[in-house]
């Protein structure tokens, strides 16, 4: 793309489309002439970004041609792992693979086959459609690290959860083990506009991020610690007499039971679980309770701190209740579902799977909170009182690591396919090892993706799969949301690249559910989910291009109206759904999954404290490292370990070094950088080498600097209610890489 | 006659590159040229008690420029309005202008034998579009405009008294301004 | 990709050698034909002059990214290396018909008026080739090295001592056609100026490292100790100067002819390492952190997806 493009010449369509490199899905114009796209920027009338695109984004039309891109459905014809592929056509591919799925669905039950998905980019509710009628309850992605964790412990205690922050009159926002400066652009651009108009900004989080940067105040926990938090923060609130007593009196159970089971949890108690003074637990809880209204913004951090996950967003929920910022002006609002809109849980056609396929859904029996159990007893509240369901393909799921481990030791039983959309397993699920064990012994695996990622080299069919400007977009929070923005697409597909939406139809239509598919296109599929809202459009399309999105009129305080989606009715800060389901229902204390306290022996051999994942421009997880022009800006992996540790460890700027867990060791160049505890160890995400030979065993080298291969998926190491396995708070340990120890094993 | 500047506002700036990256895709440089890197200050100080900030450079189409007369060929020139550019053809890349600006706001481009650099997107701001780096920032942590326009943002903030030059030392009056927290030591 | 790429490099720095030292061998002939007669200097020197210049322009030639279009340095009057090829083109075609003035085969080798007024013609071009390099490199505000009126000193004097040694050499080759004490002379006339380099560049050294700027400061910390230092001390100062000081007081021809090689060798030493202290720029914070994690060029994923 040359500077010299005329965006005024004859012929030139603008297309309103998005991108789809991050969930803010930013508004993009796309300039096409002839069905070919000349040109993208941001969309200066997007309410969210307002002209502005970040590096991701500008790199679309890179990555909408890249010669790495898979165009052509591909057959394997040589050993798994061989790179040796036959192009077919999709036909033929669906053919095959559909009298596969029958076949084994026949031997094994519709159960043996599982799907695996990663940060959407996907019309999910298609593949949840197509596995419900299909039969099986084996979907899942890796929500158990991303927010679904949260949202369900959220809605057992209020019945929805306030995901949509009313920034605009708060006073105080608590960005909890959230870094919107790297990761979400026009969140912190709005972030701050409002701090320069007097918002306070506490950020918590174990490094000096860019968004801890701008913060009033900057608590540097202990990774893994944030339940300890969360309690001191409840003990703080209550005993200095900081909460709502109308809202706790009026519209809460359990305040009195709250109040005797966090009397022990003092700042002076959390102070050597979290490193944070006593004084600065307490200060921190005093700003966020009497600068009301104010705000604590989930991140994802807390779904990924294993076992001590569940109950800290317990405790961090309760936060919100008892401070009576829930649904008022300025405060975390529930939006509830939208009734003006057919829903994503609408399109995904639940009912349709039988009741004792639910039960067979793995890990559920575990593992509740995001699965059957959990998700059903929630559902039926929600629906008695908003009138619809969260999305199920997200918030109800089987649990990875135990498929994996179904696929290995057939315990439950055998699982025999592995239906991959939109990720790349090996670099982005927990304990890689585990993880690749099991994709290179499943029998039979079907990956949808743009690039020929390692976990597509291993696959038996790879699809090709279209692009951001390729297809259109409704942007909704995981259907969860009461709004809605539209995009459409810039250009139909290119080559033999397809929606995935059509990969799950057609392959349905092959297993002979055609009458539950009215929808051929992606665009009458998503017409049909705009079209109650009345506007008065004959196409999807026209909807965006005449109003592009939908905001319903705000009501504040909808529980006046219709109380909380919880059995009392009333916010549940003690849950009776969480008891019913076999957890506790007031947040326990419990340690970070490997921790110094309760592991001497392996902090022994591991002294120092890891955190892993923290997004870092110009990448998303592992996408872009590809895409020369961004890799050039950030061409190799840095870990943070801070000069005092470092010199210590003989460790130089920029040395090549090994950290290493209980799980396997993966090397990286170090960073020393002040803004991190002498302590604390900090890993990126999401580091492979895709210049490198793909095949099997060099697989891109995602076993050389990719970060989950020190996270575990042990179930003692995961969050007993929902699952999420353990990425922070771990133990490992740090030394540099010389000739010698390069050869070991590990 | 107007005169081209820019502020980058150091405190709305997260250093995400998206700046560096639109201005790379927008005009096409080769891999190895980069016009306005983004690079940290920091975090300065002892852990917890750190500093950091973010500076975005550019090409400061200084009024005392050292880069103009520095130029044997006359490619290196500089308009009314300030905007500082090199006429291609006429450049001969004797890295004269190189060597010359103290801020590294030129490059060579080693495919074509001549040296580019930021020209204010010169093209877009003629027809009254902002510059890509400009518009690509979410955080509208860069301003653009007029210094002549007693109206724009560039001419009020600059003449509120924050912002601050580069070097300014060095006399070569850049029309590029930093506004830093004062936590921050450049 | 790497820095080395985007600045002056060798090539310069050999030029500005071939240049200073022409220019300074003009300056010699200019003098000693105004004051003291014609004849004192080889006219292998008076020919050698003006090629060494032209090698310099050549090779200043051959460091453009597009020598073909080498002619346009001579259109903007304001700039320094504008002046420079103006001058470089004067000196080289003034000291070429100087030099024809030695050859009986012209007829106008006897004009004496015509050589005394190329005399100074080469004498005032050899000056500004001599020294100019030196200004042009002292007006870079961005690199602290250089900055400042110290560096044209010191290249104007290395100039007339390369110039000098030059001349000492050529003399032993092929003697001028006047006898004299000229030539006897120029090797003590080396080691003055040898001495006064010595000192100067302490000075120079001491003055950037204590007397100035920061960035002055960490600059010459190369010079120093660093990777530039023993160059520096070995090559320059004590076989480049030290050395051939003694040497020239020698009265053996021999001693006095290796001493003016090393000088030579010196000067182009010099260069070459001033041309390298010229790396470092006025770095802006955070700057040379973000610039040294960028690839260096051999890194596999440049090569791959090509199209």
């Amino acid at each position: 793309m040359s500077k010299n493009i005329d965006l005024e010449q004859e012929g030139i369509q603008v297309r309103k489309s998005a991108c789809y490199f991050c969930h803010q899905n930013c508004g993009v114009l796309a300039y096409v002439k002839d069905g070919k796209v000349l040109d993208i920027e941001g969309d200066p009338d997007f309410p969210t970004n307002q002209g502005g695109l970040c590096c991701r984004g500008n790199i679309a039309m890179d990555h909408l041609d890249h010669p790495a891109r898979v165009n052509y459905p591909l057959k394997r014809v040589g050993e798994r792992g061989a790179g040796e592929w036959q192009e077919i056509s999709w036909d033929q591919a669906l053919t095959e693979i559909a009298a596969k799925l029958d076949k084994i669905r026949d031997e094994f039950g519709a159960e043996a086959v599982a799907t695996a998905g990663g940060t959407q980019r996907t019309d999910d509710w298609a593949r949840r459609r197509f596995m419900n009628l299909f039969g099986s309850p084996n979907g899942f992605h890796n929500s158990h690290l991303c927010w679904i964790p949260t949202f369900m412990v959220e809605t057992a205690i209020y019945g929805w959860c306030p995901f949509d922050l009313d920034l605009g009159s708060s006073r105080c926002l608590v960005l909890w083990g959230q870094n919107p400066g790297v990761a979400g652009m026009p969140e912190m651009h709005h972030i701050m506009e409002l701090k320069e108009k007097g918002l306070k900004l506490i950020v918590i989080d174990p490094r000096y991020t860019e968004t801890a940067a701008k913060a009033d105040m900057w608590l540097p926990i202990r990774p893994g610690s944030d339940l300890a938090l969360a309690l001191a923060w409840l003990h703080v609130i209550i005993y200095e007499g900081l909460f709502d007593p109308e809202f706790t009196d009026e519209w809460c159970v359990g305040f009195g039971e709250l109040a005797e089971h966090v009397a022990d949890f003092s700042p002076e108690w959390a102070e050597p679980l979290t490193w944070l003074s006593a004084d600065k637990i307490r200060e921190s809880a005093i700003m966020y309770a009497s600068n009301k209204p104010g705000n604590i913004q989930w991140g994802t951090s807390i779904d990924q701190i294993g076992k001590p996950a569940g109950a800290a967003m317990h405790a961090r929920a309760l936060l919100r209740a008892i401070t009576g910022n829930l649904d008022v002006p300025g405060s975390d609002l529930l939006t509830g579902p939208s009734l003006e809109y057919i829903t994503d849980e609408e399109m995904e056609a639940n009912d349709q799977l039988p009741e004792e396929q639910k039960a067979k859904q793995i890990g559920s029996d575990k593992f509740k909170m995001v699965s059957w159990p959990g998700y059903s007893r929630i559902a039926e509240l929600t629906k008695e009182v908003w009138g619809k369901a969260p999305t199920a393909e997200w918030m109800c799921e089987a649990h990875p690591p135990s498929v994996f481990r179904a696929i290995l030791t057939e315990k439950p039983y055998p699982v025999k396919a592995l239906l991959v959309s939109a990720t790349n397993p090996i670099n982005s699920y927990g304990e890689t090892k585990l993880t690749l064990e099991a994709l290179k012994a499943v029998d039979f695996m079907v990956t949808c993706e743009y690039w020929l990622t390692p976990t597509a080299m291993l696959s038996d069919y790879v699809l090709p799969i279209a692009g951001a400007l390729e297809r259109p977009t409704i942007t909704s929070s995981y259907g969860c949301a009461d709004f809605l923005l539209a995009s459409e697409r810039a250009i139909q597909p290119m080559y033999e690249r397809r929606n995935d939406y059509n990969f799950w139809r057609d392959l349905g239509v092959k297993l002979g559910q055609k009458e539950m598919w009215p929808w051929e296109t992606v665009e009458d599929a998503y017409f049909a989910k705009i079209e109650p809202l009345g506007y008065g459009v004959e196409s999807y399309d026209e909807f965006v291009e005449n109003h592009r999105f939908h905001f319903p009129e705000r009501e504040y305080q909808k529980y006046k109206r219709i109380g909380f989606a919880t059995p009392s009715r009333k916010v549940e800060l003690y849950s009776s759904t969480l008891e019913a389901l076999g957890y506790p229902p007031l947040p326990p204390y419990i340690g970070p999954s490997e921790n110094e306290v309760d592991d001497p022996e392996i902090a022994a051999e591991y002294p120092l404290i890891l955190t892993t994942g923290g997004g870092h421009m110009p990448y998303h997880h592992s996408e872009h490292f590809q895409i020369k022009t961004l890799r050039f800006l950030s061409h190799e992996p840095y870990m943070s370990i801070n000069p005092a540790t470092a010199a210590k460890l003989s460790i130089n700027e920029g040395d090549w070094v090994w950290i290493e867990t209980k799980r396997g060791r993966i090397k990286q160049k170090a960073n020393l950088t002040q803004a991190i505890d002498p302590r604390v160890i900090f890993t990126p995400r999401g580091w492979w080498y895709p210049e490198r030979d793909m095949r099997d065993p060099e697989l891109g080298g995602c076993l050389e600097s990719n970060t989950n291969i020190l996270t575990s998926c042990d179930d003692d190491d995961c969050d007993p209610m929902s699952g999420a396995w353990a990425n922070r708070g771990l133990l490992c340990k740090v030394y540099k890489v010389t000739p010698e120890n390069e050869k070991e094993a590990k | 006659m107007a005169r081209y500047a820019m502020v980058m506002d150091t405190r709305r700036c997260i250093g995400c590159h998206s700046c560096t990256v639109a201005c790379r895709v927008h005009n096409d440089l080769p891999l190895d040229m980069i016009y306005n890197p983004v690079v940290t200050v920091g975090p300065t100080g002892v852990f917890p008690n750190v500093h950091m900030a973010h500076l975005p450079l550019i090409c400061m189409h200084c009024d005392n420029s050292p880069c103009v007369d520095a130029c044997p060929t006359g490619a290196s020139q500089q308009r009314p309005d300030g905007i500082v550019f090199v006429e291609e053809k006429k450049c001969i890349s004797c890295k004269a202008c190189v060597m010359a600006c103290p801020y590294g706001a030129r490059v060579p481009n080693h495919e074509k034998g001549t040296i580019q650099k930021c020209d204010f997107c010169k093209d877009r701001v003629d027809v009254g579009k902002l510059p890509h780096c400009v518009k690509t920032c979410h955080q509208k942590a860069r301003i653009f405009g007029d210094m002549e326009d007693e109206t724009s943002e560039v001419y009020k903030l600059v003449n509120s008294g924050h912002p601050v030059r580069l070097l300014g030392e060095l006399n070569t009056e850049p029309y590029v301004f930093y506004i830093v927290d004062s936590e921050v030591k450049l | 990709m790497s820095q080395k790429h985007d600045v002056w490099g060798w090539m310069l720095a050999v030029d500005f050698f071939f240049a200073g030292m022409g220019g300074g061998m003009l300056v010699i002939v200019g003098l000693l034909d105004l004051f003291v007669g014609e004849g004192r200097t080889s006219l292998l020197g008076n020919l050698l002059a003006p090629v060494f210049i032209g090698m310099g322009s050549a090779l200043l030639i051959l460091e453009l990214g597009r020598p073909f279009q080498a002619l346009r340095v001579f259109v903007n009057p304001k700039a320094i290396l504008t002046a420079g090829a103006w001058f470089m083109s004067f000196a080289i075609t003034f000291g070429l018909v100087y030099a024809s003035f030695g050859f009986d085969m012209f007829f106008w080798s006897k004009w004496v008026l015509a050589r005394q007024i190329l005399a100074v013609l080469c004498l005032v071009t050899g000056l500004v080739v001599a020294t100019y390099p030196g200004i042009l490199l002292g007006r870079h505000k961005g690199r602290p090295f250089w900055h400042g009126p110290g560096i044209m000193i010191l290249f104007l004097l290395s100039s007339l001592v390369t110039g000098a040694a030059a001349h000492s050499l050529c003399g032993f080759f092929y003697p001028p056609s006047t006898l004299s004490d000229v030539l006897g002379n120029l090797p003590k006339l080396t080691a003055g100026l040898l001495a006064v380099q010595l000192l100067l560049w302490f000075g120079y050294i001491w003055v950037k490292k204590s007397g100035g700027t920061t960035a002055e400061a960490i600059a010459t910390q190369r010079w120093i100790k660093g990777d530039i230092s023993s160059s520096f001390q070995f090559g320059f100062l004590l076989f480049g100067t030290l050395v051939p000081l003694v040497l020239s007081l020698f009265s053996s021809q021999g001693a006095q002819a290796a001493g003016a090689a090393l000088v030579l060798l010196g000067g182009v030493l010099m260069r070459m390492l001033v041309v390298r202290g010229g790396e470092d720029r006025t770095w802006l914070p955070g700057e040379q952190k973000y610039r040294s994690r960028l690839p260096k060029g051999d890194e596999v994923f440049l090569k791959a997806w090509n199209k």
